[in-house]
């Protein structure tokens, strides 16, 4: 202690102990596997009787898709005289693997639902690129705009005046959204910037800006919709629809409205207006307290008896309103759980700098309250995907109701397995994209709370 | 808690007009069945600096809280920048655009940066351009002497760095009137001293303040009037020199008696 340097007028100076690294062998795979795999007799049995069963599993299946797969055949009576014997018939999967994606959508129309998925795509892709600007519109029109082109390709058929324009509304927007992310992309400047540049607008007052955009809009909302006036689809009725293309169909309209309908209904039972939180209870807890299935039973049976005679609601429709009505139902309760998380603190810094309620609502509360809910949301969104099988039961053919189509075509009469197999598979990989997203988004979201 | 009093520097010049800028009168509160507040009447000129203390519960808090309506009073009469608080939407918006509130917990918005904390407001509430915004935010995180941690998240940040971001959000709003809910009550030690100095400069210009806190070595050098509160009443209030020498009640003497004592 003597030796210790210290200060002129003779105080020790105090200088922190360095940082050293932990001890090795509680590191790395070696350290690893020693605290988590073989801790102990009894861990180390539980270890090896573990992968032993895993491995015997692995075999098992290894044996039964591979080894006695049978990829060639015409039937299933074919595959089962296989020389393995009782083969595993991926052929009828083969096969069958159109209709699994596209139901009895006519096969000379298929190419309309490849395109709009490919349109879909590229209308969300640009969302994952960091040099575009404007994402947020990007974002939105692909959600609100996107459902009239993607509805008309589908059905086909007349338009009317609602649906003209607003397939027109919808391409337009298609096309500008392509040609800002092209600028972006090449230039490093939105469409908009180059509109008011072009236009020789961009010296003039930042409020005229919007002139010149809007007369861009308007022009080229005129020319696709002169241009598509008189093109027509043949039409598919939605009795076509099928496979894995109505299961999307269907979740995709429930994922897109629950979020937004569950969040107007949780504001509304916290509302201080009690018409408006009675109202919203209540219809929360009836969508809640009733299974799918009987709401989708309801929807296509009892409300038909409501409505006047001769109007004749589709099934499809109703089956997407019941299935909207419950995921929102279910949402609303979600977001209610995130918005009491968010301290009330949060709520009174916002009020005592003046912002009203949506303005609070908008940004403050609501972005924080989203990303605390991203696990749970992602789970309804889940959980709805899964839960679209149902619609089967009420006769429309969905994935799940192709899947057991094929067992009773009579070439390949009794197939169950495979198929269903197949169907799984589609499932977990749609499922663990949307959970696998769901945990990147938290992640990159959470960068503000690292304390 | 204490400060040591005998290094208290010089006293900040009084910048107290005559012209009242708030004023409660008979102002009662419930909190259910609690009655919190009972018949405070309180005028509050231009440029003054108060310094509101008592023990926990004796409703210096919500007295604070009433002005900016964060706390809805029950009888009387405030009156902020000549409105009225009442039920009514437009009163209390423009209120709030003209006083400030700083927290005890800060209350910074934890997904947004330290400069888009500061800039909100203005943009969302002023309508101000946002690049006018972000100098103005800037200009006055320079003032509270972080202008280098703008982009960086409030949870990135210490205690004392907050509460300074905090005060700095407040000033962006260019309010008339600041109101100071115990400040320095959630710091470490070591970071309450650079939230003070930035209260003190921020009484050197002038500002009207309303502080709750129970620094009372910030009292004694910045404060016009110390009101001391119990049991939801104005106990005493008086200028500083008089309020810790010369105490007229014999309750306010045991209070200065318990904080002094360590």
């Amino acid at each position: 202690m003597s030796d210790a340097p210290t200060t002129s007028d003779g105080l020790r100076v105090f200088k922190p102990k360095p940082s050293l690294p932990p001890p090795p062998a509680t590191t790395g795979v070696i350290g690893w596997m020693r605290f988590n795999l073989f801790d102990g007799i009894g861990s180390s049995i539980t270890t090896v009787i573990g992968l032993l069963l895993l491995g015997f599993l692995a075999i098992s299946f290894y044996e039964w898709a591979f080894v006695r797969g049978v990829w060639e055949a015409a039937s299933r009576q074919e595959c089962r005289l296989s020389p393995t014997e009782f083969g595993t018939c991926w052929a009828g999967v083969e096969f069958w693997f159109t209709r699994f994606i596209y139901g009895r959508y006519p096969d000379a129309e298929i190419w309309r639902l490849d395109l709009m998925a490919i349109v879909f795509i590229a209308w969300m892709a640009p969302l994952w690129a960091p040099k575009v600007t404007a994402k947020v519109m990007v974002g939105l029109s692909a959600i609100l705009v996107f459902p009239f082109m993607a509805g008309y390709f589908f059905l086909g058929g007349d338009r009317n005046w609602f649906m003209a324009i607003m397939v027109a509304v919808s391409m337009t927007w298609f096309a500008g959204t392509m040609i800002h992310v092209a600028a972006c992309l090449l230039t490093g400047k939105g469409l908009g910037h180059w509109i008011i540049t072009l236009s020789g607008f961009s010296s003039r007052d930042d409020r005229t800006h919007k002139y010149p955009l809007l007369m861009a809009a308007v022009v080229a909302f005129g020319i696709v919709y002169f241009v598509i006036q008189s093109w027509q689809l043949p039409i598919v009725g939605t009795n076509h629809w099928g496979g894995l293309f109505l299961t999307l169909v269907i979740s995709g309209i429930g994922i897109a409205s629950a979020l937004p309908a569950g969040i107007v209904l949780a504001l509304g039972r916290r509302s201080e207006m009690p018409v408006i939180r009675v109202m919203c209870v209540t219809f929360i807890e009836l969508f809640r307290s009733v299974p799918l299935i009987t709401i989708l039973f309801m929807a296509t049976t009892m409300f038909p008896l409501f409505l006047p005679e001769g109007v004749v609601f589709n099934k499809l429709a109703s089956a997407i309103v019941a299935v909207c009505l419950f995921s929102a139902a279910y949402m609303a309760e979600t977001v209610r759980g995130g918005l009491q998380a968010i301290p009330k603190g949060q709520y009174e810094a916002a009020e005592a700098m003046g912002l009203g309620y949506w303005q609070s609502m908008g940004l403050i509360i609501m972005p924080q309250a989203l990303k605390l809910m991203i696990p749970n949301i992602v789970g309804s969104f889940i959980g709805l995907f899964k839960d679209t099988t149902l619609v089967s039961i009420i006769g429309l053919f969905d994935l799940l109701g192709m899947i057991s189509a094929i067992s009773q075509d009579p070439q390949w009469i009794g197939l169950h397995h495979e198929p269903l197999f197949t169907a799984a598979l589609i499932y977990f990989i749609g499922c663990l994209a949307m959970s696998k997203y769901s945990q990147h988004l938290e992640r990159k979201l959470g960068a503000g709370d690292r304390r | 808690m204490s400060l040591e009093t005998e290094s208290t520097p010089e006293q900040i010049q009084s910048a107290a007009s005559d012209e009242v800028v708030i004023s409660l009168n008979e102002v009662n509160k419930w909190f259910g069945e609690f009655h919190v507040l009972k018949d405070i009447d309180l005028s509050v000129y231009k440029g003054e600096r108060i310094v509101i203390c008592g023990p926990s519960g004796s409703g210096k808090s919500t007295l604070i809280r009433c002005i900016n309506r964060l706390e809805e009073h029950q009888r009387g009469d405030i009156l902020v920048n000549g409105v009225t608080l009442d039920s009514n939407l437009k009163n209390i918006d423009a209120i709030r655009r003209d006083v400030g509130m700083v927290f005890q917990s800060f209350n910074l918005f934890p997904h947004l940066t330290v400069l888009e904390n500061c800039t909100l407001a203005p943009i969302w509430v002023r309508n101000m351009p946002k690049r006018e915004a972000e100098e103005v935010a800037m200009e006055y995180l320079t003032r509270v002497k972080i202008p280098e941690q703008a982009e960086k998240y409030p949870g990135q940040l210490s205690g004392g760095q907050q509460q300074r971001v905090a005060i700095a959000r407040s000033l962006c709003m260019s309010p008339q009137i600041m109101l100071f809910d115990e400040p320095t009550s959630a710091l470490d030690p070591e970071m309450i001293s650079e939230v003070l100095d930035v209260m003190v400069e921020l009484a050197g210009t002038g500002m009207t303040m309303l502080c709750v806190t129970h620094e009372m070595g910030f009292a004694k050098r910045v404060a016009d009037r110390v009101i001391f509160m119990d049991f939801g009443e104005i106990v005493e209030q008086n200028t500083p020199e008089e309020f810790f020498e010369n105490p007229k009640s014999d309750r306010t003497k045991l209070f200065l008696s318990q904080i002094l004592a360590h």
